[in-house]
C-alpha cells in the first residue's frame, strides 16, 4: 500500500527512463538503464551517487562507519526485524537530530552555576512542526518526539494508484496556525519522489511556502531528488543516502506487514 | 606441615576454621581497614568476606565515614599508583618466610595493622600447591607425600603471579583444594595493591622470588614450640591423630626445614625471633616501609593542575570534539544555564550524551561488507568488527552516561569505578570497582560527564591498563572537559581516545571548569547542597 513500494524493477525502469530524460544530471549520477541491468544480473554493486551534483538545498550526512553500518543493516536482507527497527530508529534519531541543527536559532548567554557566563544558542521555539507521510513516514515520529517533546505533529495519508501510478490524497490533518511553521516533512523513502510532490501541494494549499519546508529523508534515489527539485527549487532535503535503489521494504519490514 | 594450615581471614584467628573447604589462601580485600577487624570472625559478613572472589569492594569501615556539613563524605580509597605520566609505581613486596606454625600470618598481620594503609594484599605460596596426580593423591592421604619440598609448588606460576602483582596488575590467584589436591575452576581476583606481602615456608627457595621482594622477613621460632603449635592445631582443630601428625613431621617437615627452609635464612634482611610477639621487630619493619612509601608518594591533583606546560592552547591529537552544530550549541546553553530545571536538564544532557555516543561509535573500527538487498542487488557497506563492547562508568555522574550507550549498543556490559576526591589531601582516590569479566584486550568506552583535572579519568585509565585493556581500546567519553584535563589524559595516554562535546578553556583553584556547567552529578540527582 506504500506509495513508493512499486516492485523494483519497475521502479528502477522508471527511474532510468526518467534519468535519462532530465538531463542536468552529471555523469556520475546519469544511470544508464543497460549498465544496471547487466550489474544487477552480475550481482555487481551499484556505485552510490555523489551528491555533489544537487543544488545546495540537498544536504546528505555525512557518513560515518557507524551510519554506514545501520545502512547496511536496513539493506541486508537477513536483518532480523528486531535489529532492523533498533537500527533504523538509530539512523532516525541521527536524521532529526541533524534536522533540528538546520532550524533558526539564535544568539544567548546564560550563567553557569560556577557564575560564569557561556554564550550559547536558543532555539527558536513555537515556530516548527512535523508533518509525517503516512505510513512509512510515521515511523520517524517517535525520533522526532523523542527529541522535542511537545512538537505539533500532522499528518497526511497519499496512495499510489496502482493502475495509473497516480499519487491520490486521502487524509491530511495539520496544526491550525501551520501558515506561519517551518515543516519537518517526515518521509523516510523518497524514490519516485511522487508521494512527497503531492505532499507538499497539500502543505502549499494550507499556506505553507515550500522555502519553509525541510523534507527528512533516510535514503533518496537521484531521480526522486531530481524531480522534486526541479519542481521546488527551494525545498530544503535531508537525507542519509543518494543511491539508484532505496531499500523500499522499509515500511513494511518496520511494520511487519511483509 | 602447610596441608593442615586453616588461615582464610586476614585477622581472625586461624583456629576458626575447622573446615578443610577453608583452607584458602589468605587474601585482604585490599581496602579491608586492618585497623578494625571483624566482631567475630565466624560472623556473617566474615563468611561473606571469605566467599568473594574479587578482591576490592566497598569499605564498612564507620570511622571512614566523615560528616561535613551536610554532606557525607567516604574516606579510605586508594591513592594514585602511577606518576603524571600515567606510569605505574611498582608495589612494595615484603616477603616472609618461616617454618610451618612459625607465625608468618601473625607477623604479616602485625605488620598490616602497624602499617595503617589501605590497599594491603597478603599472597599465600600456599594457592601454588601443584596439581596432584592420582598415585600422589593417594601418597598424600597416607602421608606420604613432602608438601614442604620446593617441588610441591608451582614456582613458575608463582613468580608470574608475583611480578604482575608488583607491577600493580590485576592477576588470578588459584584457589587450591586441599582435599582433591587441584585447583578450583575458579581463581580470586586480586588487584590493586599498595604493598604486597608474600608469605610461605619456601618464600625464598627460588632467586627470582627473593629478586621480586623488597623486603625479606624471616620469621624464627623455636622448633619446639613449632611442633607444639602444629600439633595443637592438627590434633584439636583437624581431629587428626597424633600418630600421624608426629609421623609426617618426623618424615617431612622436620627434614625440609632443615635442608630446604633454615638456609633461605641468609637471604633475609631482617630475621624476626619469637614471631608476631616481637612488637620491636615488627616496628622497625613497618618504619622502614612507610620510608619506603613516602618517597614513592605524591600530591597528584594539584600537581596536574599546576603543570604549566599544559597550557598550550594546542590540543592533543588523540581528542575528538563532536561537531559543534546549532543544536549542539543550543543544548549546552540549556544544560550550562543554572536557571534551568532539572527535568530540562536530565533531557537535553541524555540528548547530548546519545549524539556523542553515536560519534563515539564512529571511530570503533569497522570492516567493508557486501550485503543481499530485497531489491535484489548487492549492497556494499559496513560493520563494526568489534565483537562485544564494554562500558565502564566512573560513579556516581558516570552512570548516567549508561542509557545512551544501551540506546546504541543493544549487548554491551558495563563495569564500574568508583572515584572520590580525598577533602585533606585532594587527591583521588579509588574506592571501589567492578569491571564485567573478559575485559582484557576489548575495546572499552570509559564514560564521564566533566573531566576538570582529569585525575580521576587517568586513575580510571590506568584501573583498565593494569586489567589488560590496550591504551589504543580506549574511548574516555564526556560532555564537558577542561582544557587542563584534555592536556593531563592525552600527555599521561598518548593512544587513549578522548571524546567530547565542548573544551572549557579555564580551571579555576578549587579545579572547576570555568564556565562549566555546575557539579553535574549533583545537578542531574538532585542532590546540590
Amino acid at each position: 500500500m506504500e506509495p513508493d513500494l512499486i516492485s523494483n524493477h519497475q521502479s528502477t525502469s522508471e527511474l532510468c527512463k526518467e534519468g535519462d530524460v532530465g538531463g542536468d544530471l552529471q555523469s556520475p549520477t546519469h544511470i544508464n538503464p543497460l549498465t544496471i541491468s547487466v550489474d544487477m544480473k552480475s550481482d555487481h554493486q551499484v556505485v552510490a551517487i555523489c551528491p555533489n551534483n544537487f543544488p545546495n538545498h540537498v544536504t546528505v550526512i555525512r557518513a560515518t562507519d557507524q551510519m554506514k553500518e545501520l545502512q547496511t543493516y536496513i539493506r541486508d536482507v537477513d536483518t532480523t526485524r528486531s535489529d532492523f527497527r533498533f537500527c533504523a530508529d538509530r539512523l532516525i534519531r541521527m536524521v532529526v537530530e541533524e534536522a533540528l541543527s538546520s532550524l533558526p536559532y539564535e544568539g544567548v548567554e546564560v550563567t553557569t552555576p560556577s557564575g560564569a557566563k557561556y554564550q550559547g544558542k536558543k532555539f527558536m521555539k513555537g515556530g516548527t512542526c512535523g508533518v509525517s507521510i503516512m505510513r512509512s513516514g510515521e515511523a520517524m515520529e517517535t525520533g522526532l518526539r523523542d527529541c522535542c517533546r511537545s512538537i505539533r505533529i500532522g499528518k497526511i495519508l497519499i496512495q499510489t494508484d496502482t493502475e495509473t501510478q497516480e499519487a491520490k490524497v486521502f487524509y491530511a490533518k495539520f496544526p491550525a496556525d501551520i501558515t506561519n511553521r517551518k515543516v519537518l516533512l517526515l518521509y523516510p523513502i523518497m524514490s519516485s519522489g511522487n508521494s512527497v510532490a503531492m505532499a507538499i501541494e497539500v502543505l502549499k494549499q494550507h499556506g505553507v511556502k515550500v522555502a519553509d519546508v525541510l523534507l527528512v529523508s533516510l535514503f533518496c534515489t537521484p531521480f526522486g531528488l531530481e524531480h522534486v527539485t526541479k519542481e521546488y527549487p527551494n525545498l530544503k532535503i535531508l537525507t542519509t543516502e543518494i543511491h539508484p535503489i532505496t531499500p523500499n521494504h522499509f515500511g513494511q519490514k518496520y511494520f511487519g506487514t511483509e | 606441615m602447610s596441608l593442615t594450615r586453616a588461615v582464610s581471614l586476614p585477622f581472625g584467628s586461624r583456629s576458626s576454621s575447622p573446615s578443610d573447604n577453608e583452607d584458602e589462601p589468605v587474601l585482604l580485600s585490599p581496602n579491608l581497614s586492618p585497623t578494625k577487624p571483624p566482631k567475630s570472625p565466624n560472623s556473617r559478613a566474615a563468611a561473606l568476606q571469605r566467599r568473594r572472589l574479587r578482591t576490592t569492594s566497598f569499605t564498612e569501615n564507620v570511622q571512614d565515614v566523615i560528616h561535613k556539613g551536610k554532606r557525607t563524605i567516604y574516606t579510605a580509597g586508594r591513592p594514585p599508583w602511577y606518576d603524571t605520566k600515567g606510569e605505574l609505581k611498582e608495589a612494595f613486596v615484603i616477603g616472609i618466610c618461616g617454618g610451618s606454625a612459625s607465625g608468618k600470618t601473625t607477623v604479616a598481620r602485625k605488620i598490616i595493622e602497624a602499617l595503617d594503609i589501605q590497599w594491603v594484599s597478603i599472597l599465600s605460596m600456599d594457592s601454588f600447591y601443584k596439581i596432584l596426580s592420582e598415585e600422589q593423591h593417594a601418597q598424600a592421604n597416607a602421608s606420604e607425600y613432602n608438601f614442604d619440598h620446593p617441588d610441591a609448588f608451582d614456582v613458575d606460576l608463582l613468580v608470574q603471579t608475583l611480578k604482575r602483582l608488583k607491577s600493580g596488575k590485576q592477576v588470578e590467584v588459584p584457589m587450591y583444594n586441599f582435599t582433591s589436591h587441584s585447583r578450583e575452576k575458579q581463581t580470586k581476583r586480586l588487584y590493586g595493591a599498595n604493598v604486597v606481602i608474600f608469605e610461605g615456608i619456601l618464600a625464598f627457595c627460588d632467586e627470582r622470588l627473593i629478586e621480586l621482594c623488597d623486603m625479606k622477613v624471616f620469621v624464627d621460632t623455636d622448633p619446639d614450640i613449632r611442633l607444639a603449635r602444629r600439633l595443637s592445631r592438627d590434633i584439636t582443630d583437624r581431629g587428626r591423630d597424633l600418630d600421624s601428625v608426629l609421623k609426617q613431621y618426623m618424615k617431612f617437615v622436620k627434614p625440609s626445614y632443615d635442608h630446604c627452609i633454615a638456609p633461605t635464612m641468609r637471604h633475609a634482611d631482617i630475621i624476626v625471633p619469637r614471631g608476631g610477639e616481637n612488637v620491636v621487630a615488627v616496628t622497625l619493619i613497618v618504619q622502614h616501609v612507610h620510608s619506603q612509601l613516602l618517597q614513592r608518594g605524591f600530591k597528584l591533583r594539584t600537581k596536574l593542575a599546576q603543570d604549566d606546560h599544559f597550557d598550550s592552547d594546542e590540543l592533543p591529537k588523540n581528542l575528538h570534539i563532536l561537531k559543534e552544530t546549532d543544536q549542539i550549541q543550543g543544548i549546552h546553553a540549556l544544560i550550562r544555564s543554572k536557571e534551568t530545571t532539572r527535568d530540562d536538564f536530565i533531557f537535553y544532557s541524555q540528548r547530548l550524551m546519545r549524539l556523542l555516543i553515536e560519534d563515539v561509535m564512529s571511530m570503533l573500527p569497522f570492516s567493508t561488507v557486501t550485503v543481499n538487498t530485497p531489491q535484489g542487488f548487492v549492497y556494499q557497506g559496513k560493520r563494526l568488527d568489534v565483537k562485544q563492547i564494554f562500558g565502564v562508568s566512573i560513579m556516581r555522574a558516570g552512570e548516567v552516561m549508561e542509557p545512551a550507550l544501551c540506546e546504541v549498543c543493544k549487548d554491551v556490559r558495563i563495569g564500574k569505578i568508583l572515584i572520590q576526591t580525598n577533602m585533606e589531601t585532594h587527591e583521588p582516590e579509588l574506592h571501589y570497582l567492578r569491571l564485567p569479566k573478559g575485559i582484557r584486550g576489548h575495546h572499552v568506552i570509559l564514560m564521564d560527564p566533566t573531566v576538570a583535572t582529569g585525575a580521576a579519568a587517568i586513575m580510571a585509565i590506568r584501573v583498565l591498563l593494569d586489567h589488560d585493556v590496550p591504551e589504543e581500546n580506549i574511548y574516555l567519553v564526556s560532555l564537558i572537559m577542561a582544557q587542563q584535563g584534555v592536556h593531563s589524559v592525552g600527555y599521561a595516554f598518548p593512544k587513549v581516545k578522548i571524546c567530547t562535546t565542548a573544551v572549557d578553556k579555564i580551571l579555576d583553584d578549587n579545579f572547576h571548569i570555568i564556565p562549566g556547567i555546575g557539579n553535574f552529578g549533583d545537578r542531574y540527582f538532585g542532590t546540590e547542597p
